[in-house]
């Protein structure tokens, strides 16, 4: 691609071979990051839902903590490693990117919320903490197929957001969220809401 | 009949500012690898480009390496939606 000047007709078509070339690459990247969150989040359900039946004690939960320690301190190494590999960032990529800040900035205010209910109020609010995992993290997941125009991200997302507003139901009509329905519910959603789309974005990266 | 815009009827800038014109940012070495051109080549470019404010240019280090990072300009979007406007009526479209 050394010529300076060319034919007004070679331009059309050198324009359409740049646009058809950069479209590749903006169908679909890599779903590493949707598997780390998502085996994390089953992974640290297992082991609280374990302990819980084992020590019968609350404090067990504060081991949910990990999913954001873990999960927050991997994704941004994960997310620069893959934008180097790809050497760009499309407009889809930006669009994804900021719904899953703004998703992250949520999902901290709501933990100090309830934090702040906890130590000040003495009221447990954590069953939020549930619902805004499944429903917002849902939501966003189904807002990111859209996008991608990725079924298996709209089905997950859609499955998250279902389970999410059955607990909300739960938790406005007073239902107590038993571990032993609740934490099944959690993990599958899970399941359904990242491990699944992930292997088959990966799957279809591949490809 | 509009003139084209001489800087961007270049077949090696052009297919730069059409790269941009679909991605939100790319760096140096997939352009170079999209477009086929070589490094110095296209370092001459994109410092044209640059000067017409037609692109913005960021040089950062990640780790060691040094990265190049283009992404178009509003100014850029324009010129190259006139340019296009411009081709159609030279092509009759």
């Amino acid at each position: 691609m050394e010529k300076e000047q060319f034919e007004e007709k070679e331009s059309i078509e050198l324009i359409a071979d740049m646009i058809a070339r950069t479209k590749h690459r903006l169908c679909i990247g890599d779903g590493n990051i949707m598997l780390l969150w998502g085996y994390l989040a089953v992974a640290v359900a297992l082991l609280v839902w374990v302990l819980l039946v084992v020590l019968q004690h609350p404090a067990v939960n504060w081991l949910w903590f990990l999913i954001w320690i873990i999960g927050g301190s991997i994704t941004p190494k994960l997310a620069r490693k893959s934008r180097d590999k790809s050497g760009v960032t499309s407009y889809v990529d930006r669009v994804s990117n900021s719904v899953w800040s703004l998703v992250g900035w949520c999902s901290i205010i709501a933990t100090f919320m309830c934090l702040g209910f906890m130590l000040f109020a003495a009221k447990d609010c954590w069953g939020v903490m549930m619902v805004f995992a499944l429903l917002i993290v849902g939501m966003a997941e189904a807002v990111q197929g859209i996008v991608l125009q990725e079924r298996s991200l709209i089905v997950g997302g859609a499955v998250g957001v279902v389970c999410g507003i059955f607990i909300m139901c739960c938790l406005v009509g007073g239902i107590m969220l038993y571990a032993h329905w609740c934490m099944p519910l959690f993990i599958l959603a899970f399941v359904a809401m990242m491990i699944v789309p992930g292997h088959i974005i990966n799957h279809k990266a591949k490809k | 009949m509009k003139e084209l815009n001489a800087l961007l009827h270049s077949q090696l800038r052009l297919a730069v500012m059409s790269i941009l014109m679909n991605v939100a940012d790319a760096d140096f070495v997939y352009i170079k690898g999209i477009t086929g051109a070589t490094a110095g080549n296209l370092s001459v470019q994109l410092d044209k480009l640059s000067s017409a404010g037609y692109i913005e240019v960021k040089k950062e280090f990640v780790g060691k390496k040094p990265r190049t990072t283009c992404a178009i300009t509003t100014l850029g979007r324009e010129a190259f939606c006139e340019y296009v406007e411009a081709l159609k009526e030279y092509i009759k479209l």
